[in-house]
């Protein structure tokens, strides 16, 4: 590792720019004020108030003045580091100095977007953060990033019409791809589909093409039937290990069918949503790919170890058919993944008064799609499944799981307009005498041809009713169905008599996100689809690096946007392996031997297993490539034998000793991570929830680096409360760092209580970055809590913890 | 959630899973127990009845179930069960 530190002797100048934003930030903080203010802070040299910082004006005076003034250390004060450091960090490079040399504070997030109708508190809580951030810089050291190679090779999780135009992407770019998907083929939700909107293509005649294209890809590695059961490593460097379950039929399969025909055992086929039979071996559909057959073993005569019928077997005449097959582990190398699992539908016999499940007219839009498609169950006829006959009179019911507090899904599911107004003139077009109604909340026709269609539809006569049903009634008699609801618009009661009724089921996270989340170490918003780094400027990328997200995984999204952000995220990682080398941050941990008493405690908590101890030579060797930066070697360790660069015991010390150097008995210290924490904190800022000021934030990369010496400090230093923050357990970026934290907390909680001190000062919380309110609502929290504490409690932690303030 | 799969198969009808008509010489039985044991659709059982060799032979509980795998005649020893299947209802 080379480090170049300057000289001790070098004199510290710093420049600090504040930014206004627009009004983004001068409409509530007085950043003339503050440049004031910060210009007469220690080692600042210059300081000034500008429109837009990150112009490219903005960014040319910061590097006219490092060059004119000599400054060794700059400071932004301006939106998050999540945001812009990067742009300034460049910014600063370019003009030839180190880019760990740069720090920002964060006042419009943190400070002038929460704090919107208190200008005067904001500027002074403005003021802080400055000084903060000034403290910090003067002790920051350069550091060179080490490179790391990135593999060629990319790993797609999921099958449906993203991975599938992801991985093509990639592999037509050169680059080999291994496409994995769980179920026997790939094709996804679209292959269920009979025509796709606005321009009523077949779903499937647009689709199958570009399957049999992976299928035959030279560059492209398909696994089907296979599961990610593990992921490991970093950016560029992935090890993964998938399971192939056997499909007991070899590829020398001519999918010719005479294997089905003779298997005795039949089930409902999950491709038609059971509308139509398979067998236990069987195909898929007509067009899989593979188009290997595949045994379902669940369902087979034949159990483990005995074959009891031999049917298909024998009819096999290519003798393709093994039932010794084995589950197969895998293990891939690859740089890059695209995660494109897909979403869900919407189970609407949670919602009992539409009567699914009950009514066999009622039936769902995924159905119907199926009922609709010639090469369905009943080869196009939408026939009414209680007596089989084409209905006269269709309703359709929009927002089924979807935009209603009921369900608990609040979000638009994006698709279920558009999908029923094509499925309106599908009908229309087949059987044009038939009646349609559509009851729905809003018509989001908003999309490239979408309104055309919508105006479409109205002209043809279907008819659109402001106002879904309040309940469904069936006519037991005739198994038709009676829609009772309100008409919005007229402000009347309806009662609506149809034979059939289509519930247009909203999309919904699949179960399996969950454990991708965990596998990759991503994050997921509220709704449960995955979180995107930026939801502007990043909308592919995941927040960990190497990783990109496509289709519906992210957020329901149609066919084209599942499309567009697949070829997207394979341009995204097909410009990281273009590079084949990536810079990762200086963020490893530097050994300081004369410290160390080799007690291995730096060993046992680091997540990565990155830091190795010579029993013998009591030397510890740090696995740079393999360290992540996280920091909680640094926090465990009791001798200060390690230190973190970057995020040094000294710079967070600075940085507390600036927080509580006035008024610290109001003052809550924050320490919040850098993933999820601070993120959430920012959400609260963008969403400009509103909560008391007199929090100062301390941005760690991981909750695990908060040494409890630095929560002691924060108390010593008089400070009313603090709280340490992290992502939620189980969704830790550091895979579990912050169970460290939680230890830490607790033995903190313990030392207090013992003392007698109010433990409700010190805070854990598990703050997502989608959890804006939870933030704002915690320090509203805390603000009641502080309110009751008295200045003897203060000194009496003072004194408790009187020894943190050693040097 | 994954899709609910409730309803009944529109071509349940048309598929024809073969049906057998197990033939049991009870006789012959020697109450060995295989064929109850190893029908992989759990068809047979023991009856209560006492054959020539002093043994419960087995007897059909649903024959319904049946698909003629014919493991039953594979597995006995005494050649004492065979499955014939039924021509379908209705002609195939």
């Amino acid at each position: 590792m080379s480090v170049e530190v300057k000289p001790e002797s070098e004199e510290i100048r710093i420049g600090v720019y504040v930014c206004h934003c627009g009004l983004n930030i001068a409409g509530s903080v007085d950043c003339a004020e503050v440049a004031e203010f910060a210009s007469k802070l220690p080692y600042v040299v210059l300081a000034k108030d500008m429109r837009y910082t990150c112009s490219d004006q903005g960014q040319d005076t910061i590097k006219q003045d490092i060059k004119e003034y000599g400054l060794n250390r700059v400071v932004v004060a301006s939106c998050s580091p999540r945001l812009h450091e990067p742009t300034f960090r460049r910014a600063c490079e370019e003009a030839g100095l180190n880019k760990y040399l740069f720090e920002m504070a964060n006042i419009r997030e943190h400070c002038s977007w929460v704090h919107l109708h208190n200008r005067q508190e904001a500027t002074e809580k403005a003021k802080e953060l400055v000084k903060m951030a000034v403290m910090r810089a003067a002790r920051l050291q350069p550091a060179v990033e080490k490179e790391v190679p990135i593999r060629p090779e990319a790993l797609v999780i999921g099958g449906g019409v993203a991975g599938i135009q992801a991985a093509l992407d990639l592999a037509d770019t050169g680059y080999h791809v291994y496409l994995v998907e769980k179920e026997p083929s790939i094709g996804g939700r679209m292959a269920q589909l009979d025509k796709t909107f606005p321009t009523m293509d077949c779903s499937i005649c647009i689709l199958a093409p570009k399957m049999s294209d992976v299928g035959r890809h030279p560059n492209i590695t398909l696994l089907t039937y296979s599961e990610i059961v593990d992921v490991k490593g970093y950016i560029g460097n992935f090890k993964v290990k998938v399971l192939k379950k056997p499909r007991y039929v070899t590829e020398d399969c001519t999918a010719c069918g005479d294997c089905s025909k003779v298997c005795p055992m039949i089930a409902p086929n999950e491709f038609d949503i059971g509308l139509a039979i398979r067998h236990a071996i069987y195909a898929p559909f007509a067009q899989a790919v593979p188009s290997t057959y595949v045994v379902d073993r669940e369902l087979c005569l034949n159990k483990e170890g005995i074959v009891v019928c031999d049917k298909c077997v024998k009819a096999c005449e290519r003798q393709a058919i093994n039932f010794e097959m084995k589950p197969e582990e895998i293990e891939l190398e690859v740089g890059t993944i695209i995660v494109a699992i897909g979403a869900e539908v919407f189970d609407p016999s949670t919602i009992p008064h539409y009567g699914y499940g009950r009514y066999p007219n009622v039936i769902t839009s995924l159905e119907f799609e199926r009922l609709i498609n010639a090469g369905g169950p009943s080869g196009g006829k939408l026939l009414r499944p209680s007596d089989m006959k084409i209905p006269k009179t269709v309703a359709f019911v929009q927002c089924v799981g979807s935009r209603s507090e009921k369900t608990g899904k609040t979000y638009c599911s994006n698709v279920c307009c558009m999908n029923t107004i094509k499925d309106a003139l599908l009908i229309k077009e087949h059987w044009p005498e038939t009646q349609i109604y559509v009851f729905y909340v809003d018509i989001r026709a908003f999309g490239k041809g979408f309104e055309d269609l919508y105006r479409r539809a109205k002209k043809g006569g279907v008819i659109f009713i402001r106002g879904l049903p309040a309940q469904i009634i069936e006519d037991k008699k005739t198994r038709s169905l009676w829609l009772i609801g309100e008409n919005t618009l007229q402000k009347e009661l309806y009662k609506i008599h149809v034979e059939m009724a289509i519930l247009s089921i909203g999309l919904e996270p699949r179960k399996e996100t969950e454990l991708i989340q965990k596998l990759l170490t991503l994050s997921r918003t509220p709704d449960g689809f995955f979180m995107e780094a930026h939801p502007k400027l990043r909308p592919v990328d995941a927040a960990t690096g190497g990783i990109f997200f496509a289709g519906c995984a992210e957020a329901p999204k149609d066919i084209k946007d599942s499309v567009t952000q697949a070829s997207a995220s394979a341009a995204r990682a097909g410009i990281l392996m273009a590079k084949r080398k990536v810079t990762v941050e200086a963020l490893t941990p530097i050994w300081i031997p004369e410290k160390c008493k080799a007690c291995g405690l730096c060993v046992k908590v680091c997540p990565y297993n990155a830091i190795k101890l010579d029993e013998k030579s009591k030397k510890i060797e740090i696995v740079e490539a393999a360290c992540a930066g996280c920091g909680t070697c640094g926090a465990e360790c009791p001798f200060g034998a390690l230190i973190m660069r970057h995020f040094t015991d000294e710079q967070i010390f600075a940085q507390i000793d600036a927080a509580t150097e006035i008024n610290a008995d109001k003052k809550i210290v924050a320490f919040c991570c850098n993933w999820c924490s601070y993120a959430g904190a920012d959400f609260a800022g963008v969403s400009r929830m509103q909560y008391p000021e007199n929090v100062r934030i301390i941005r760690t990369m991981c909750s695990g680096r908060v040494a409890p010496k630095f929560v002691e400090r924060a108390f010593a230093r008089g400070a009313a409360a603090v709280l340490v923050s992290g992502c939620h357990l189980g969704d830790c970026h550091y895979i579990n760092a912050n169970y460290q934290t939680k230890k830490r907390i607790e033995k903190l909680w313990k030392k207090m209580e013992k003392a007698g001190l109010n433990k409700e000062r010190l805070q854990l919380a598990w703050i997502s970055a989608a959890e804006g309110e939870k933030f704002a609502s915690k320090i509203r929290e805390m603000q009641a809590i502080i309110e009751g504490i008295t200045p003897e409690e203060i000194e009496k932690a003072k004194k408790l913890f009187e020894k943190a303030l050693e040097p | 959630m994954p899709v609910r799969i409730w309803r009944k198969p529109l071509d349940l009808e048309k598929a024809k899973p073969p049906r057998g008509e197990i033939h049991i010489i009870k006789d012959r039985c020697k109450g060995c127990g295989y064929c109850i044991e190893y029908c992989p659709r759990r068809v047979l059982e023991e009856s209560d009845e006492i054959n020539k060799r002093g043994v419960h032979p087995p007897k059909v509980e649903e024959e319904s179930k049946c698909v003629v795998c014919s493991f039953c005649t594979a597995v006995c020893p005494d050649f004492a069960i065979f499955v014939v299947e039924k021509p379908c209802e209705g002609g195939c």
